[in-house]
Order: structure tokens, then sequence, then C-alpha cells
């Protein structure tokens, strides 16, 4: 007898209108009032620069995809979306190029490589944003907002945005309504985080997206800059402007929503969003660049599958407290498979195996333990080649007699001074300024090294002279004097009678120093150059404008 | 307290076209109605009659035999004229008993005195829906008395399903309007036979009149409560309202008496009322014809039996082509083969859609992970990762995964904005984890 079973029901005969063809558009129609405020605020070549982007973006798929003889996906739209997301995370002075290089990164090497549309593993746009961002003076250059941009070449105009003293720990001189509405420096589409919201309004009520990424982002944010803000300055408003500036909003609506590469799992989706906060303010707090979204979400991105994993939905009509029970139930029945043996000791390494000597087993364990020590022992040797060459080609030796002489030079110019450092100061006549520092770091004095015409030639000295302008010591440190005749006048005797001197030095009457005998010329040469050491020290700056006549010896 | 379930989805639910249409009987009885034995989930009846035959209406013609099977009773008086395959709403032609009416519809006189509810005790309901032929109307058919059988004793709360979260489907919510009274009365009487401390009638709020009139008629009831919830599919689903209700959520592989409750519909439980207090056998129910290719979408109290072609006609036939014919509903519903077929007890509804509000099929493109199928998942499954197992054919990972507990109720098919057929691949799944291997 043919008996129909009762029927099996498989796919409802109704479907949801939302293709992905039409979350892609509603993307776009979000980011709509975004760019309407873009061009407001920065001009018309915001549009410009997002027509090229996602011109870039579409060209580089549907080429992709014809090279690679593949079914072309371009209809689905995601390219689009692509390139305006692109589009807007970049600065407005951005050349033209920027997008495209951009667009092919994220579209090519992003998103095909890996499959195309569904399959990436991280968002093409912040991915090809994030390339563009590595270009060094491109993304922190931040256009003046109400100030069009010219068309073709864009001044490079550094506002202030908000995020950089948020990052100094102070807070930005923009108030909160301004920043509310896009006045600060930044990206085309970050900066208004009204118009942002708008799309992301949009966005939950078509359904497109669920709230619970951008909340768990947003919220973590606000609760890490309420517990932690820089003293003195009222939390609320910090936790408020850490909210609204920079790329945050922007990151958390449109970056961290992307579905494909953001967990599946609802639970998933708000560990993902803590875990992209987590990041952004420690990036924020403790990086060298002010802003950390773009690095957040992408690293996040890369842990979407660990994320899948721990946010399963609990199987239905398992309780909470089944789950528990079962997990205790089979931890216990493991632990009951555990058995406990009394290991048996025995000392048989030493021990005599059959056929062979006692040493010779011995041998053998060493033997293998030997092999198993090799690559070690390998790496080890190759190490030791290593530096041992690099010890003989690098002239080590040179190096720390520099350093050594430079100490020495030092301890005679400056006896109290126990490290020295450049300065800043430049002056003419001086070949160097250098200054000396206490144990404690305490400033002592500068060290000035001069040179002046002797007898024969030009004699170089270091002159080290304190704060209170009185001289520490003088060192000479090359000279083409006569020997015997002229280095009298450099003996420590001769040169020790200057310590102590201040003001203008001369070899006779008043603040005089002694003339060594039969060394006349270099004697005074030396008394010139102390001289002009000193004046030097008394008027230092930084530009070295000043000139030094030398004073009569 | 309230409680509600994880997910589900919200389809347009587009009843205004019947919701305002009081129950009507058809303007004269149909010349020939078809009854098959197969009208029970758990097999074929047996019939009693043999072609020539007179019957009348409320006669038994078929009865239920140790293997399965449920009574069936003449809807219609007249004369049998054959007992031959005949086309069957579930799909194929399945043997049935082929009655011409006289259009007299003389009653039975053999019927079962009326009794009242002093007298209700459990044997004596089962004895009475089994005779009635009772089987589940909301879609399952499963005979009410085996259903009543395991549930005596078992059970804390009753739960009347009143709702119709299928969209387009109101012969519940014209049922509940207007024979609340019976509704109730009948809720009572089950209460009483399985021992049940509370009745839950569940309804939805889009079925405003109704609530209106059961709260004014329920004030001072101390036994049934009525419980109003969002419309959200599938609520109707008998996981989903148990955990409504009661906040239990039924136990893997288990059915809703393993958390104490027992889910009726609430046609069934008119019928069993109906055959309680009236002695009156299941000869008729409840039918929406409805959809845009329907001229004049109406409610109707149709004799089971009747062949859809008749029922069309009773609403004015169709206006423009229907793309799809479904019986039960556009999210559940099964596609009807043929107009021939009849009504059979457990089929509430005849959907005519046009091509307009059924979107054509599309292949479906690729998972693009939006993770709303998790999301709108009501038994916690993740039927994108069920559908990337079976395409690795992961049997391991399938096992953790849990395909067979889906119920079916379509809703990542439904939202899936890649139109990826995601039921078919679990069933598909489950299929593979009973055989233990992959199938072909």
């Amino acid at each position: 007898m043919n008996t129909p079973a009762a029927p099996a029901h498989l796919s409802p005969q109704l479907r949801q209108n939302a293709t992905t063809q039409a979350m892609m558009l509603d993307v776009m129609v979000a980011l709509v009032p975004t760019l309407g405020m873009a061009v407001f605020l920065f001009g018309p070549r915001v549009l410009a620069l997002c027509a090229i982007s996602i011109a870039a973006c579409v060209c580089f798929e549907w080429l992709y995809r014809r090279l690679t003889h593949q079914s072309s996906t371009i209809s689905d739209l995601s390219a689009c979306v692509t390139g305006m997301l692109l589009a807007l995370s970049l600065p407005v002075s951005s050349p033209y190029w920027v997008p495209v290089l951009g667009g092919a990164f994220g579209i090519i090497v992003v998103k095909q490589f890996y499959g195309g549309l569904g399959k990436n593993f991280m968002n093409p746009a912040l991915a090809g944003r994030m390339l563009a961002a590595t270009l060094p003076i491109l993304m922190t250059t931040w256009a003046q907002p109400l100030q069009w941009a010219s068309m073709a070449r864009p001044d490079a105009v550094s506002a202030a945005t908000p995020l950089a003293s948020l990052h100094d720990g102070t807070l930005p001189t923009q108030t909160l309504s301004q920043l509310f509405l896009g006045q600060q420096g930044g990206c085309m589409g970050e900066v208004s985080s009204a118009m942002l919201l708008l799309g992301f309004v949009y966005l939950l009520l078509r359904r497109v997206i669920s709230a619970r990424v951008p909340l768990a982002y947003l919220g973590t944010v606000a609760l890490i800059s309420l517990l932690f803000y820089p003293s003195g300055v009222n939390p609320l408003l910090w936790a408020a402007y850490q909210l609204l500036g920079g790329g945050l909003i922007m990151g958390a609506i449109f970056f961290a929503t992307d579905p494909t590469t953001t967990p599946v799992t609802p639970r998933g989706q708000i560990m993902f969003g803590v875990g992209c906060g987590l990041l952004t303010m420690l990036l924020r707090y403790h990086g060298s660049y002010p802003e950390g979204v773009g690095w957040s979400i992408l690293t996040m991105n890369c842990l979407v599958w660990l994320m899948d994993r721990m946010g399963m939905p609990r199987r239905f009509g398992i309780g909470r407290f089944t789950v528990t029970k079962n997990w205790v139930t089979e931890i216990k029945s493991s632990l009951a498979e555990i058995k406990f043996v009394k290991p048996e000791r025995k000392l048989d390494f030493l021990g005599l195996k059959e056929g062979k000597m006692p040493g010779e087993a011995y041998l053998d364990t060493l033997r293998t333990q030997l092999k198993s020590l090799a690559p070690v022992a390998l790496v080890f040797v190759v190490t030791c080649v290593v530096i041992s060459g690099i010890h003989t080609i690098t002239d080590l030796d040179t190096a720390r007699a520099e350093a050594r002489k430079q100490r020495e030079l030092l301890s005679q110019v400056m006896p109290q001074a126990e490290t020295s450092s450049e300065t800043p100061y430049r002056a003419n006549g001086a070949l160097s300024i250098l200054a000396g520092y206490s144990g404690d770091g305490e400033l002592l004095g500068y060290c000035v090294e001069v040179q002046s015409q002797g007898f024969s030639g030009a004699i170089t000295m270091v002159v080290g002279v304190d704060l209170d302008g009185k001289v520490t010591g003088v060192a000479v440190t090359s000279h083409t004097e006569t020997n015997r005749v002229g280095t009298e006048a450099m003996t420590e005797e001769a040169l020790s009678q200057y310590v102590g001197r201040s003001g203008t030095l001369r070899t006779s009457g008043d603040n005089s120093v002694d003339v060594v005998t039969g060394a006349t010329a270099t004697s005074k040469a030396i008394t010139a150059g102390v001289n002009r050491a000193l004046a030097i020290v008394a008027n230092l700056d930084t530009e070295g404008e000043v000139e030094y006549v030398d004073s009569d010896v | 307290m309230t409680h509600s379930f994880f997910g589900g989805v919200f389809p347009a639910t587009r009843k205004e076209s019947t919701r305002r249409k009081p129950l009507n009987l058809l303007s004269e009885s149909p010349r020939e109605i078809i009854l098959p034995l197969s009208m029970s989930a758990d097999g074929p009846s047996i019939p009693l009659v043999r072609p020539g035959d007179r019957v009348r209406l409320g006669q038994p013609v078929a009865r239920w035999s140790e293997t399965g099977g449920a009574a069936a009773h003449a809807s219609v008086s007249g004369k049998v004229t054959a007992v031959e395959d005949r086309p069957h709403p579930w799909g194929g032609s399945s043997p049935a008993i082929v009655i011409r009416s006289d259009g007299q519809d003389t009653p039975w006189e053999g019927s079962p005195d009326p009794l009242t509810l002093r007298e209700a005790n459990l044997t004596l309901l089962i004895e009475r829906v089994q005779q009635a032929g009772i089987v589940g109307m909301g879609g399952a058919a499963y005979p009410a008395w085996k259903k009543l059988d395991q549930a005596a004793g078992r059970v804390d709360t009753l739960i009347i399903n009143a709702a119709e979260c299928e969209p387009y489907v109101t012969a519940d919510h014209r049922l509940l309007l207007e024979r609340a009274k019976y509704v109730i009365q009948g809720g009572e009487l089950l209460a009483r036979c399985l021992g049940a401390s509370h009745v839950v009638l569940v309804t939805e709020g889009d079925k405003l009149n109704a609530v209106e009139s059961l709260e004014r008629r329920l004030r001072r009831n101390k036994l049934v409560r009525l419980c109003t919830v969002r419309t959200r599919y599938p609520l109707g689903a008998e996981k989903q309202i148990v955990q409504t209700v009661t906040g239990r959520e039924v136990p893997p592989g288990g059915s809703p008496l393993d958390v104490k409750c027992v889910v009726f519909n609430l046609a069934t439980v008119f019928a069993m009322q109906d055959a309680f207090f009236q002695g009156r056998p299941l000869t008729h129910r409840v039918v929406t014809v409805t959809g845009g290719a329907v001229t004049r979408p109406r409610n109707l109290w149709v004799p089971i039996g009747t062949p859809w072609r008749t029922l069309l006609e009773a609403c004015g036939g169709l206006r423009e082509e229907a793309e799809l014919l479904l019986t039960g509903g556009p999210m559940m519903g099964v596609r009807l083969a043929s107009l021939d077929a009849p009504v059979i007890k457990s089929t509430n509804s005849l959907v005519c859609l046009t091509t307009f509000e059924r979107k054509p099929e599309s292949t479906g493109s690729v998972c693009i992970r939006c993770g709303k199928c998790v999301e709108s998942c009501p038994m916690h499954l993740a039927p994108t990762f069920i559908r990337q197992a079976l395409k690795s054919s992961d049997q391991t990972a399938l096992v953790k995964l849990h395909p067979e507990d889906c119920n079916g109720c379509g809703c990542c098919s439904f939202i899936c904005p890649a139109q990826i057929p995601l039921v078919e691949m679990v069933s598909q799944a489950k299929a593979l984890l009973e055989k233990g291997e992959m199938a072909p």
C-alpha cells in the first residue's frame, strides 16, 4: 500500500528581502551622511578621492576575477563598499594614488587571494588604509576642517587632532559639540560622530548589523577611560573625548561590524567588541601613535576563529547547571582514570648489561645523549664563530681607545665631571661645545674645544669652564709646536695656572698668567684660546651668530 | 514573569486579507468528498465501508488499528462511491474513501451522548477522543488520545497553542475569537483530566480583538491564564512555546513531557471538547484560503475531505496565476501538488502565492559570515558551521554541532542574505549522522 508519510519540512517558501547586495547597498546608504559632512568640511576633493577609490576597488576586483577565470562578483557591491570605506578613512590631503594603492592591496591581497567575499580574514578596506598609514608623512598631516582642500595639490596643513592632545594626557581645545559635529582634524569620514551615528541607526533599523559589536566596543572604551584618566581631568569629559575623538566611532560602526571578518556567534561578537576596545585603549595609552583603532580591529580580525569557537551557543535544552554538571562529571571520570603507581626506582645506567663491560653501557648512554645535544652544540659553535668573526672584523679596540681618550680628556679638563654630552650650542670659533655632568646628572660646566694660532701652526685645545665662569682645566689635544721649546708651555704645571681663573686673562699686568720663558708665542696662543672659551661660555646661544673678537693678550 | 526563546525571525504577517473575515460555512456542501485513509502521522486507518454503502454525517467510515491510524467519519451524508487511490496533500496518492454527497447532511443517530464537566475523567476523555478520530490539528497529525495517555498525571502545565506565527494564516485567530467560550471549556476539561494545575493559552499580540475578548472572559478564571506575546516566528513550535510560557527547555531528543508540559493546538482542543461535551466526531475544521492570487480570501468551516478545488471555487477562484500553492502556511507548509487533494484533519490553510509575493528562487551566493542564521536559530544551532562541516564531510565536527536538534523551522534559510538553503543542509547533516555515512 502506498502510504504517504508525514511530509518532511524543508526550506521555507518565503524569504526575507535582504540579499547580500541589498545589505551592501544599505551600508553605502548609511555612509552617505558621513560623506556629505566630509564634503561640507573638506571640500569637493573628498568626492574625487571617493570616486577614485571606488573605481579602483571595482576595477581590481573585476580584473582579478577576470584574470583568474572566476565569475564576476562586482554586482554584489562589496567592492564598492570597500572603496567607499577606504576613501573615507583617508585624510583629505592624501594624493590621488593612495586610494588606488590601498584598494589594490585590500582587494587583491587581502580579499581575493583568500578566495573573495566571505573568505578573507581581514577587513580589506581597513587593511588598505593601514598600509597607507605606514607611509610616513601621509597620515600625520590633517587638513583643517571648514577650509576646503584644493583639488589639485592640497597643502599639508597639520591641524591639531584632539587625539594628539589626549595622547599627551590633556583635554583638546575643541569643545565636545565641535567634535560631535565634526570640526576636528582627522580622516574624511571619521570626524563627524553625529553623521556616523545617523548611519548606525539606519543600519540597525534595516537589521544589517546588530548592535552587539559597536556597543561592546564603545562601552569598553568608555569604561576604561572612566577607570584610567590623567590626574586633574574630569573623567566624564575625558571619556567623552576618548569616544568622540579619532576614528573610534567609525571603526566601531563600519569596520568592526564587517560581517566577514567578525565572529558569527552572538557571544563571540561581544567578545570581539570588548577585545577591540581593550586593544584600542592599550594602543592609545601606551602606543607611540595617538590612534589605535585600526590596528586593534585588524588584530582582532585575526582572532575571529577563536572567538567563534568560544562563543558557540549553548545547546538547547541543556541548562547552565547541566553544562557545569557534565563538565564536572567529565573531569571526575578522567581523574578516576589516572592511576597513581609508585615508581620503581632503578639505578641501572651503571648496571651491567649483557655482553658489555660496565663502562661500555655508560658510554652508549653518553653517546645517545651527545647525539641529542649535537644540534644545540652546533648552534653554539656557529654562534661563537660568528661573534669572534665580528670581533676581528670590527675595530672594537679603536673605538674603545677613543672612548677612553675622551674620558681622560674630560678628567683633565673638568675633574669633577663624570659624563659629558653634546649640547645644542654653537659658537663661532668653537669646534665643539660639550656639557659636563656630575654622577647625579647635575650640569657642572661646559668643555669648549677651541683653536688658536701658535708659533708654528694651530693649537687645538679643550677648555673646561664651570657655571661660575671659572676655568676648571685646559688640555691641548693637538699642536705643531717645536718640541722642547713650544711644548714647555704645555706642561701640566704651565696649564694648571689657568685653573680657577676667570675674566679676560693677560700675559702681563692685571689678572695675568706667567709666560713660559722661551715659549712666549705658544703661551700667548693658549691664553688667547682660554679667553675665547671663557667668552663663548659667557655668551652661549644656539645660533652661533655671536662674533668673538680675540682680545689683545 | 515572562520568558522568551532565543532567536527567531519576523516575517511580514500579511494577515490583513482574512483577519476580519468571520468563519463561514460553505454555501453548498461539496458534491464529492475524499477521505484519505492516512490522516494520522502513525499509520493508515482501516476502512469500515464498501463502495455502494450509504453513510450519514458523522458516521464512522474508518477505524484505527493496533499499529496506528485514527478513526475517520463521513463529513457529509451520501453514498460511498469508491475506495481508491486519490491525490494526497502530503504528496503522491493514497487510498481514500470517496463519498458522493446527497446534499442533505442528514446526521447519524449513533453519535455518543453529550457529557458534562462533572462526569469528566481521563478514561472517558480518551475513549471519546479516540472515537472522534482527533489528531493533532496544527500540522503534526499525531493521534490526540495517545498524547493524552502519555501526558496523564505527568504534567503541571497545559499549553493551548493559539500562536499562529505563520504568515497569512488566520484560522486559529478566527476560531479563538468566535469560539472562545468553548476553547476555555476545553482547557478546563483537559486540565481536569490530565491533572495539570495551570492552563496557559498562548496567543500573539497581533490578534488584538481575540486577546481582548479572552481577557474579559478569563478575568475571574483561576485555572486558565492568557499569555500574549509579541509575534515572532517560530513561537508555535512546541519547544519554543514551552520555553516562552515556563522558561523550561526541553532536553535534546525529549518531548515537552520531560519538563512537565503538554502542548495542544487550539483546533485540537476545540475538537476534543466538542467530542466530549457534544459527542460530535471530528468532521469539520477551520481553513483559511488566502494569498495574493485568491479572488476573495476567506476563513471557512469546511467538511474534512473537501477537495481544495471546491474550496478555491468557493473563494472566487484564482484572480491571477499562482506561483505556488501551499498547505499549512508559507514557512513550515508543504507544496500542494494537485488541487484535487482534499482538506485533511491537520491542514489549516491554502496559501496561493503570486510571483510577486514569493521571490523567485535564487541559486544562493557565497556565505558572507554575517551570523544571522546563528542569531536567529531558536534551537541554539550554528547552521553556517554545520554547512561548513557538511561540505568538508567532517564527521567529528558535525557531532559537536548537534544538527539532530534542528526542528526544521527554517529561520536560517529565511534570514540568509546569501539565500543558501541552510535547512536542507542541516537536515542532510542530520541524515548523515543517523546513517553514520556520507549521503551521495
